[in-house]
């Protein structure tokens, strides 16, 4: 195991309950920095809502979250601060309609003052060339495809200049033949060294990309270890019942 | 009807002027009450939705002629009593109140359902960028809510000139009133009535077509 100042992000007997339904019931487990985390999973077995824990745009029910050494369960937190640094990309891209690609970009980091608006404009026009995006810096939502759309959410997210990066089904609304255009930046950004946890279907992505694979199932991690140990040696007949359906 | 036109044209004019007025201050702070309370419904806040909703359905809920009696008789009424025995509130005053209060519950009703149309990942994108609640508010999620809320806005407002006429009942000398005044003066009620609601007609006409003009430039921006 890692040195403990390596920890990013420790989640501790975490349970999230949607009114009388419990979705997650008691989840522990820590990400290293650099590490890439890939949940898999059925529907309804809490893999979303985890993620969506790590930022708190779910409150959790009981249990403790540290990001970066912060408490981000403790009410005296500020979340605002930390979700600076904890970018996000969703399912359904989420991108802010009414304003263009740059304005997308630009807009969290310019008012929050983390950057000067020219400043902020220069590292958005080198993320979209990074994305493969450079000429559709002035494009709005609506003119992108999804595979665009999600690529320019996930450079959004890179332009708070995050130390972590979840994502939320990232590839899941696609049309197939745009999901390896997504694949393929964020496998970059996991070869920089970037801190991941990435729910997904694409165990593909998972087996080549991943340091960790966790399988989640009716809101408790089932079964954890390396792509081979999951993927090709998975012990849980749960695990093995899950991935006999989707390999 | 020519007769009356002569004879009544310049106080038929002021007393459109003076409509207009009513309408334009009303729908300015209908505009602000609207946005408030419609806030306030869709917040977390319980209180706050609480305190939303009770306004919205007691202002829906009373006709605006008895809201505009309440204001312009019970409340001085109730404040004399109190001792201050020398208050009064003037026709216009009372009439903005009273139609401010009305046409910014349909505004808040308006401003809730506008927000509550955008999807929520809008503003939980925003969030997951470190933007405050309120922040993810103003720039992001109002900003689309407008586009959707602008014809029911512009409904509104026409509805709300013509409330107007309700307030001649408070002695307001609006268009309506002073049509009561022409007919009371010429026994011609076809022709009194015809010209005030012909002018009417042009007023509501005009603002349309200038909003129906605002609704394309706005949506050609999307």
């Amino acid at each position: 195991m890692a040195d403990k100042t390596d920890v990013k992000i420790s989640v501790k007997n975490l349970k999230k309950n949607f009114g009388s339904l419990e979705v997650l019931k008691d989840i522990s487990l820590e990400v290293t920095e650099g590490e890439v985390v890939v949940l898999i999973g059925p529907s309804g077995s809490g893999k979303s809502t985890l993620l969506r824990c790590l930022n708190q745009l779910e409150k959790v029910t009981s249990g403790q979250i540290v990001v970066d050494g912060l408490d981000v369960t403790d009410k005296h937190t500020d979340i605002n601060k930390v979700r600076e640094n904890i970018g996000m990309v969703f399912q359904h891209f989420n991108l802010f309609n009414h304003l263009n690609v740059l304005k997308n970009m630009t807009l969290a980091p310019v008012h929050l003052k983390t950057l000067s608006k020219e400043e902020a404009k220069e590292k958005a026009l080198q993320l979209l060339s990074r994305v493969g995006l450079a000429d559709k810096a002035e494009a709005y939502p609506s003119q992108l495809s999804g595979g665009q759309k999600q690529r320019v959410a996930i450079a959004r997210a890179l332009e708070m200049n995050p130390d972590i990066m979840l994502f939320d089904e990232p590839t899941s609304a696609l049309d197939p033949e745009m999901v390896g255009e997504v694949l393929a930046v964020m496998k970059e950004l996991a070869r920089d060294g970037m801190t991941m946890v990435v729910v997904t279907h694409e165990i593909g992505f998972a087996r080549e990309v991943a340091d960790r694979v966790i399988f989640m199932e009716g809101g408790y991690i089932v079964e954890e270890g390396t792509p081979d140990e999951v993927f090709n040696h998975a012990k849980e007949a749960r695990t093995i019942d899950f991935l006999s359906k989707v390999l | 009807m020519v007769m009356i036109i002569q004879t009544y044209w310049s106080m038929l004019l002021k007393a459109m002027g003076r409509t207009l007025l009513l309408c334009l201050l009303s729908l300015v702070f209908a505009t602000v009450i609207g946005m408030i309370f419609g806030l306030m419904n869709v917040g977390r806040s319980r209180v706050l939705n609480f305190i939303g909703t009770v306004y919205v359905d007691v202002v829906r809920g009373v006709p605006l002629i008895v809201l505009a009696y309440f204001i312009y008789f019970g409340i001085p009424a109730g404040i004399q009593s109190l001792g201050f025995t020398n208050f009064k509130m003037g026709p216009l005053l009372a009439g903005t109140i009273a139609l401010s209060m009305n046409c910014g519950a349909y505004m808040a009703e308006i401003v809730r359902a506008g927000i509550q149309s955008v999807d929520r990942g809008q503003m939980e994108a925003g969030r997951s960028l470190g933007l405050s609640y309120g922040a993810g508010m103003a720039l992001i999620v109002v900003p689309q809510a407008v586009r959707t809320m602008i014809p029911s806005i512009i409904n509104q407002f026409i509805i709300t000139l013509k409330d107007t006429s309700i307030l001649s009942v408070i002695g307001f000398p609006e268009l309506t009133n002073v049509g009561k005044t022409i007919m009371g003066n010429t026994f011609k009620n076809l022709q009194a009535w015809a010209i005030v609601g012909i002018m009417y007609l042009i007023v509501i006409t005009i603002l349309s077509k200038v909003s129906k003009r605002i609704e394309r430039r706005i949506n050609r921006g999307r």
